[in-house]
């Protein structure tokens, strides 16, 4: 009896060695052709055009589904940056655009398939396209800015050909289609769940994926993690190869020390959401990748309402801008992690160049913020509150009590007001802060649309409540511009407005510090600021 | 006993039906409570680069927020008896949904932290009772002192880090279960439950894992009040005249402590511990957060930082009934204890 036990007992125990043996290896191979992506963010849809969706879902949004075209990238101080220049074609093969600028005729690639099989047509082309500038999603606004905004202006010429008519020879149409929202859908799939009041499938394209994309949804727990595993047919990356990772992990980890542990660790590949601190003492330790790009579409101001007293006064808005304590700001924010926007030196007094954010030439100079306050008529100062919200207590705390001692020194008093993320939108929206920070990014980074969307009009992005018609018409006009030289002469004068007005104060674009394993590589900044997983790889 | 426990099921029967008027007044207090916060939803969610008005008025309408807010709450209480809880839009699912699948998260890990509460706190409290002013009574008071003073996200974020950061014992502080082990099928929606039904050890195993740095951070938390509870309690039943009485006639160490000291004092430590069980639900946020936990509480906290109201009110209407099914736990396990208690 004790024999048999015993003998039975060693088998248990062989057989088990041997299963870790066997499986051990083929664990560590999955691993390796695994890449788990922790944020402190999460995916509420899987199609970013749903109002509400998160950034997260707009990065998942680019591995689920194709475009017609995509950025190309450059090479920005030796950090691979997407290219608004370049335009590469992704479900296009090839792209013309007329010599009028009216017209751009896409060829689709005739391989193209989606991910149920059935090849990807100029009807689904247009049946996408439709969708996004008619249906109540968040694609319409955006196709706007590149004068799409019809249905009429999509023809379907033969099965692998579509044409696109502009009104006006917009520069932003073509960067328009390569952004997150006009993803092209497998239109059959998503009309079978259409129904007579959701004709766009938008219901059921929340929770499900009809594309091409370089990934496939395995599961997905909204809020917590999505799982995703390769598609084998996709080839649109580098030619004839699917995408590297076979699987991708997407998994929320709200807090930011853990998700700094993770990586550190190696449980984790890649993560951009870290505290400044923990990047920089990761960064120090030297065991893991670090990326930092200045997000060169993106902005950080000290804003102030140009329509409320006393900030509706050029020279207090110039004193402030001469009493910001910029380089203490810079340091405790951010650890001096980002590119400052302050600081400059105009030997003539003119901007450098047309391009917008541009460093402006201010610093702290108290004398200087005196002067101004007193050709104001606040020779002994004002109260004022200074606003930030809650989400960004770690950049925002310490920059607000930097900036309340210091405009103590000028007689300024600042109350600090920390309010909760959808408070603060909605004051911002109703435009009831007279001075606060608060961030920006456009994703398609021209002069013209910075001035355009963030200084024009009583809307929300215009954070500054700038009325200024000059400004308007010249903006406008940049738009349309061909000429290089006009547009950049445009974009001088209105550089030299701003600094002139100076409705806000841009601080500095912070960097987007990519924390990876030392194996991953082509990691690349793009301009929804999240990863794009097709882009990575391991050595 | 048959009769005891029938007066207890009629007690519990009435108190479940007295309560409920006190739901209704919560439901509707909540209610107007997210609509009396400042912060817009809908200006909140439309937060695309290029959201303007008509986005912002279209997430209005989509919330049902472009009505009066009479009209509003009518709409919401005939949702909520249609059961129907509305739609997160954080998450894009009905709140429902979220809820059914977070729930057994937070239970799950409630329920361990409380036992693990209570399997330390109850000897202690014993053992401090039984000599106080001695060595041992003071070991306790410091060890709950320091439970106490130490906050759960402290202790989360210290036992993180010396148990998975330097030693590498635990594993990674992500959620309820190891990314790369594959879920058992649902049927109680306790991880810890399905595994076993499922017969998967090593899954069962991977589970309890990730389960026990939360629960013991959070029942770090919690054990000072049920040892202190025992230990005063236990004082009282001590020196009572029945156990002077059991000790007198010769009853042993044993049947004197455990079975008539301790079962008399018993009663405090199980109100004690029905309050504890639904303040740890609602309040273990910062735990909840530091270990990635897909619970309820960190869902209604994220939920109410955006305006978002259906999870909130959600979220409030259950701890509500939660806080009211606990009592009644609370109560039958009153009558068990003590039979007394069901005489009217």
């Amino acid at each position: 009896m004790r024999f048999v036990s015993f003998r039975s007992a060693t088998t248990i125990l062989a057989t088990t060695a041997l299963l870790l043996i066997a499986t051990a290896p083929s664990h560590a191979q999955s691993r390796a052709e695994t890449l788990r992506y922790v944020t402190g963010a999460s995916v509420n849809t899987l199609d970013p055009n749903i109002p509400g969706a998160t950034r997260e879902s707009f990065g998942l949004s680019m591995s689920t589904y194709d475009r017609l075209v995509s950025f190309g990238r450059k090479q920005l101080n030796g950090k691979w940056v997407f290219d608004l220049d370049t335009i590469n074609g992704e479900l296009a093969e090839s792209y013309d655009v007329s010599p009028d600028g009216l017209k751009i005729t896409f060829r689709l690639r005739k391989d193209a398939k989606f991910q149920d099989g059935s090849p990807v047509t100029a009807d689904d082309v247009k049946w996408s396209l439709d969708r996004c500038v008619t249906a109540p999603i968040l694609g319409k606004a955006q196709l706007l800015t590149g004068s799409l905004t019809s249905a009429d202006q999509f023809k379907v010429i033969d099965p692998l050909t579509i044409e696109v008519t502009l009104p006006k020879p917009d520069k932003l149409a073509l960067p328009n289609l390569a952004t997150v929202y006009p993803m092209i859908i497998n239109s059959k799939l998503a009309k079978e769940h259409a129904t007579a009041d959701d004709p766009w499938a938008m219901a059921w394209l929340k929770e499900h994926t009809a594309g091409s994309g370089a990934y496939v949804i395995e599961s997905f727990k909204p809020g917590e993690q999505v799982t995703l595993k390769r598609n084998e047919a996709w080839n649109r990356g580098s030619p004839d190869r699917p995408a590297f990772f076979k699987r991708i992990i997407v998994q929320s980890v709200p807090e930011p020390a853990t998700r700094a542990n993770l990586v550190e660790r190696g449980d984790a590949d890649i993560v951009l959401d870290l505290q400044a601190s923990d990047v920089q003492s990761l960064e120090a330790k030297g065991k893991l990748k670090v990326v930092s790009t200045p997000q060169y579409n993106a902005i950080t101001y000290v804003s102030m309402n140009n329509q409320i007293p006393p900030f509706d006064n050029v020279n207090v808005r110039r004193a402030i801008a001469f009493a910001l304590p910029y380089e203490d700001m810079f340091k405790a924010a951010l650890f001096g992690r980002g590119m400052p926007l302050y600081g400059a030196s105009w030997p003539d007094g003119k901007p450098l160049n047309g391009i917008y954010p541009f460093q402006q030439p201010v610093k702290l100079d108290l004398d200087k913020a005196k002067e101004y306050l007193k050709a104001a008529g606040f020779p002994e100062g004002f109260s004022t509150t200074f606003s930030f919200n809650v989400g960004w207590a770690s950049q925002a705390e310490p920059m607000a009590a930097l900036i309340k001692e210091s405009l103590g020194k000028i007689g300024i008093k600042v109350d600090i007001q920390k309010l909760p993320d959808a408070q603060m939108s909605t004051l911002i929206n109703e435009k009831k802060l007279p001075f606060f920070t608060e961030g920006i990014v456009a994703w398609l980074p021209s002069t013209d649309y910075f001035y355009r969307n963030f200084y024009t009009g009583n809307q929300r992005w215009n954070y500054s409540s700038i009325n200024n018609p000059d400004l308007v018409a010249i903006a406008q006009g940049a738009r349309f511009e061909p000429d290089k030289a006009k547009y950049e002469e445009a974009g001088r004068k209105l550089n030299a407005m701003h600094f002139d007005l100076m409705p806000q104060i841009m601080l500095w674009q912070p960097n987007q510090d990519a924390v990876m394993a030392a194996t991953v590589e082509g990691y690349t900044y793009e301009f929804h600021r999240q990863v794009d997983y097709r882009n990575l790889s391991r050595k | 006993m048959k009769t005891g426990l029938g007066a207890t099921i009629v007690r519990a029967g009435r108190r479940l039906l007295s309560s409920l008027p006190a739901l209704f007044g919560v439901l509707v207090f909540t209610f107007l409570l997210m609509r009396v916060l400042p912060g817009d939803p809908a200006v909140f969610f439309a937060s695309g680069p290029n959201a303007g008005k008509e986005e912002i008025e279209q997430i209005r309408r989509q919330m049902g927020l472009n009505k009066s807010v009479p009209e509003q709450l009518v709409f919401y209480l005939s949702d909520i008896g249609h059961g129907n809880l509305g739609r997160s839009m954080m998450t894009g699912q009905p709140v429902l949904k979220d809820l059914r699948e977070r729930l057994p998260a937070s239970l799950e890990l409630t329920f361990t932290a409380l036992l693990i509460a209570l399997i330390a706190a109850v000897p202690l409290g014993v053992v401090a009772a039984l000599r106080p002013g001695s060595i041992v009574d003071h070991g306790v008071r410091l060890f709950c002192a320091l439970g106490v003073c130490v906050p759960t996200f402290v202790s989360g974020l210290l036992l993180i880090y010396v148990f998975y950061y330097l030693l590498g014992l635990a594993p990674d502080p992500t959620g309820r279960i190891d990314v790369f082990t594959s879920l058992p099928p649902q049927h109680t929606g306790f991880l810890s439950i399905d595994f076993l039904l499922a017969g998967d050890f090593e899954g069962w195993w991977a589970a309890c894992k990730q389960l026990v740095l939360p629960a013991v951070s959070m029942a770090l938390f919690v054990i000072a009040p049920l040892a202190r509870i025992t230990r005063a309690s236990m004082l009282v039943s001590l020196g009572s005249d029945f156990v002077r009485t059991a000790r007198s006639i010769g009853l042993s160490w044993r049947k004197v402590v455990v079975t008539y000291a301790l079962r008399n004092a018993i009663l405090p430590v199980i109100t004690i511990a029905g309050i504890v069980f639904s303040t740890m639900l609602g309040a273990n946020v910062l735990v909840e957060k530091v270990f990635s936990w897909p619970g309820v509480a960190s869902y209604a906290l994220d939920a109410l930082l955006s305006s978002d109201y259906a999870p909130v009110q959600g979220f409030v209407l259950l701890m509500a009934s939660l806080f009211v099914l606990v009592n009644l736990v609370v109560d039958i396990c009153y009558g068990i204890a003590d039979p007394r208690v069901s005489i009217e």
